[in-house]
């Protein structure tokens, strides 16, 4: 298990490298501060054994800064051969509705899973 | 003499009563590093000073899912707001970095002022420019997808322009000369939300 913590998130990488859960708020400042949960992201698509997961049902806030960071991620996966991306989202985390749909139109075969 | 500029859409008084909440920041103080925290703790509690009203004027909102869409919306801009005044301000001149709640009966409007250098405001207002002349939708997708490439970045650009496609905010600009300093402008950016176009809790009923 990869761990990034600081003090609003934590952000875990299971061991397969296949799943990685989101937790609190994510502020950073910009794209050099998101780089290593932007690594991380990225070592899931090296060489998936299956689905990469990426689990924002519990982080509540992401800034404008992290939403780039996911969009560079989607926008990678859609450009390699054969990963399929799932993003699981919750109703209740008003961000999901309304900016996940963009990721989506970056990578039509995004599926987004609502909890 | 630098002239002062509007551009987008900015509210004329409407003569409605209005509620407003201003925080203001010295610009000198402490590095970005360690004032960015506050960022969030004020566009926390703007977002949270919205829904003292959400109880008191029944005609703001309604159902807690509603507040709820309100309340990320006024925090995801505020917080926007603050990030880019701290990142864009004019560190050499003492010109505060400010920003503004005001609440109507109808509108939510939150501002945010910051003093700039004649190059920084240039190249704010052909950002603008773009974002007047372009559908935000398709300037966001071509935004990221720049951004993926590598591009310049635009990671302030992007941020506004979620705030209008994400949350139907109006953006409005005013670009004012600053009387103490010369050369220097004061930049306000306003966004406008109007509470009846959250009806839809999961997003889909944003206007435009």
């Amino acid at each position: 298990m990869k761990t990034i913590t600081g003090e609003s998130y934590e952000i875990r990488m299971e061991d397969n490298h296949s799943t990685v859960f989101f937790k609190g708020a994510l502020r950073l400042t910009g794209v050099a501060d998101y780089l290593p949960i932007s690594d991380l992201l990225r070592a899931t698509l090296v060489n998936p054994a299956g689905p990469v997961v990426i689990d924002l049902k519990e982080l509540d806030f992401l800034n404008s800064s992290g939403i780039t960071m996911l969009s560079r991620f989607v926008i990678e996966a859609r450009d390699r051969t054969g990963i399929k991306l799932f993003f699981i989202a919750s109703e209740s985390v008003v961000w999901h509705a309304r900016s996940l749909k963009n990721l989506q139109r970056l990578m039509p075969a995004l599926e987004i899973r609502l909890t | 003499m630098i002239a002062n500029q509007t551009l987008g859409r900015t509210e004329p008084e409407s003569g409605e009563k209005c509620e407003y909440l201003a925080l203001s920041f010295s610009p000198l103080s402490a590095p970005l590093c360690s004032r960015w925290r506050n960022n969030g703790l004020s566009a926390d509690f703007l977002g949270d000073y919205v829904t003292t009203f959400f109880s008191a004027n029944g005609d703001v909102t309604d159902t807690p899912a509603h507040q709820k869409e309100i309340k990320h919306a006024v925090t995801y801009i505020a917080n926007e707001f603050l990030e880019n005044a701290m990142k864009y301000h004019e560190r050499d001149v003492d010109i505060p970095i400010g920003i503004r709640l005001e609440l109507t009966g109808s509108q939510i409007t939150i501002s945010a002022s910051n003093g700039v250098g004649a190059e920084q405001s240039d190249r704010y207002k052909a950002f603008v420019e773009r974002v007047l002349s372009q559908d935000a939708g398709e300037l966001l997708l071509c935004q990221l997808e720049e951004s993926a490439a590598g591009k310049a970045s635009i990671e302030s650009g992007l941020g506004l322009l979620t705030m209008i496609n994400d949350y139907g905010a109006r953006l409005g600009w005013q670009f004012e000369g600053h009387p103490r300093y010369p050369g220097f402008q004061m930049v306000t950016t306003s966004a406008v939300l109007i509470p009846a176009q959250y009806k839809d809790a999961n997003g889909a009923g944003v206007a435009d």
